[in-house]
């Protein structure tokens, strides 16, 4: 970061008269909409990958899911015509093909294989919030951890289907998306967010 | 004097550009559907599928079956746009996808870099090409130039103004510091192809075009209103990247004085407002050989030198000439 605020300085000197100013170009690229999204798997953290992001629409194009959508100007010009997940809208199947076909790296190319998911991908954690589970209000369900595809690695159920995530989970969002509940008792956290808060 | 004519082909090259033009523009739209068409093999839904979706389903699978075996994988060999894309296994990218990058990164990955190797190598070969061979903006751009011209014809004012095309590499080295400084590509925001591969796969295959199509229509505005082809000529951050690299093709147009006779049609159809009739095509021309195909006499052809010719002068059919030889 320091090589950044270096360059920024450098350029805020050299153009101070006008739009080039980097405490302008702060302010009006880096709104946030304080929507909850995930980036696709196997992405950068969140600052590496809207630097290495180019915006060519190729992971959305292999999705076979079509799970990744676009930001507009909704979460700032900083994040334009970047990739996202809505977990609960449409969740990640972990099929790996959009960060084979990513030209710059932003999302790494990974193999479809339990030591590449489980090492590399961090698209965020599921929490579950018990007072909306089913399960934990005595209705056995259980229908979270039927739609994890790590079940057993990356959540368990215990007495009554009662769910609890374990640390591998990566944050497909395939339990949120699947929860029976209004609103969903499991929801993911994005590592973007975990992070900051 | 012994007769110098151009190669015949050369007139044609034209005809062939606009088949290109037009195959890219047609390949941004097919790829979209075509990715529809997938998710819907993958998830062997057919018969989930509304009506026009079954219409989309047959008709792609009718195109597509003699070239594949499963349109789920097999579809994957071609991907993306001019932008960046993916070939048969090869990832090819815009130069400027390449240079906007490591400086929004400010580091090198090689995987990106290698992958604008060979755009970058052809357009030192020969310049600005992708504007007037590639560029699917430019397909939309060029027809908009067409359009201005009937409404000229039927009365209505069209703009006409110049500016200075060092604008462009303004915009170029600004682009790239915004890029540095917010650490975003921010400059694919404001390249015309780029928009125009990412807006029509939003439109075709996510139900709705971005903000990136209201500044593309911003353009077509101000190239019919303002200035013609203008955007291209003055703004554009991609062709300015271009014409420094192409500073030295060796793959250029050159003048036959002995055949001009000054009549003035390749300054007319010039899109980049270049000066044919003087020799000065510098570092803007993008080899687009419209002017060698209008040309009534033969006097454009191709040349392999790293400049341009010096002005030779009134050409020796034209008028200077011919009343100094009857």
């Amino acid at each position: 970061m320091q090589r950044r605020d270096f360059l920024k300085d450098l350029i805020a000197g050299a153009v101070a008269t006008t739009v080039l100013n980097s405490t302008v170009v702060e302010a009006a690229f880096s709104a946030q909409s304080g929507q909850r999204y995930l980036r696709p798997p196997g992405a950068l953290p969140e600052d590496e990958f809207e630097s290495r992001c180019i915006r060519c629409g190729q992971c959305g194009e292999v999705c076979p899911n079509r799970c990744i959508e676009y930001f507009d100007l909704e979460n700032g010009a900083k994040s334009l015509n970047t990739p996202y997940i809505t977990p609960r809208t449409k969740a990640c199947i972990l099929c790996m093909k959009c960060g084979q076909v990513c030209p710059t790296g932003a999302i790494k190319p990974l193999e479809r294989t339990a030591e590449d998911i489980l090492g590399y991908v961090r698209m965020g954690k599921a929490r579950v919030e018990k007072a909306l589970c089913l399960s934990y209000q005595g209705k056995t369900c259980g229908v979270c951890y039927r739609a994890c595809p790590l079940a057993d690695t990356a959540i368990k159920v215990q007495l009554l289907e009662q769910p609890v995530v374990l640390e591998a989970c990566v944050g497909c969002g395939l339990c949120e998306r699947s929860c029976i509940q209004l609103p969903q008792a499991i929801k993911i956290i994005p590592d973007h967010i975990r992070q900051t808060a | 004097m012994a007769d110098i004519k151009p190669f015949f082909l050369w007139k044609h090259l034209n005809k062939l550009r606009w088949l290109i033009l037009s195959l890219v523009f047609l390949m941004l739209i097919y790829l979209p559907f075509a990715h529809v068409y997938q998710t819907f093999v993958a998830s062997f839904s057919y018969d989930l599928l509304d009506s026009s979706e079954k219409a989309l389903y047959d008709l792609m699978e009718t195109l597509t079956s003699p070239f594949i075996n499963d349109a789920a994988t097999d579809l994957d060999a071609i991907k993306g746009s001019t932008w960046s894309g993916n070939f048969f296994g090869y990832k090819i990218s815009d130069p400027l996808a390449v240079l906007a990058q490591m400086a929004a990164g400010l580091t090198i990955y090689w995987p990106f870099f290698l992958s604008g190797l060979i755009p970058i190598i052809l357009t030192v070969i020969f310049g600005r090409f992708f504007c007037g061979w590639i560029c699917p903006a430019t397909f939309l751009y060029e027809l908009n130039t067409i359009l201005s011209l009937q409404l000229q014809h039927l009365g209505i004012k069209v703009g006409r103004k110049h500016f200075d095309r060092k604008l462009k590499y303004w915009v170029l080295a600004i682009g790239i510091a915004i890029s540095a400084s917010s650490g975003s590509v921010l400059i694919s925001m404001i390249y015309p192809p780029a928009i125009i591969g990412r807006e029509i796969y939003f439109g075709i295959a996510l139900g709705g075009f971005g903000a990136g199509l209201v500044f593309f229509v911003l353009t077509l505005l101000f190239d019919l209103f303002v200035s013609r082809r203008g955007f291209c000529r003055y703004v554009c951050p991609g062709g300015a990247l271009y014409s420094l690299l192409g500073r030295y093709r060796i793959f250029r147009i050159k003048r036959i004085v002995e055949n001009c006779n000054d009549c003035a049609k390749c300054n007319a159809v010039c899109e980049f407002g270049l000066d044919p009739l003087r020799d000065d095509f510098g570092q803007e021309c993008n080899n687009c050989t419209a002017c060698i195909a209008i040309c009534p006499t033969d006097a454009l052809t191709f040349n392999i030198k790293i400049s341009d010719d010096e002005n030779q002068g009134p050409g020796h059919l034209g008028k200077a000439f011919s009343k100094r030889d009857s």
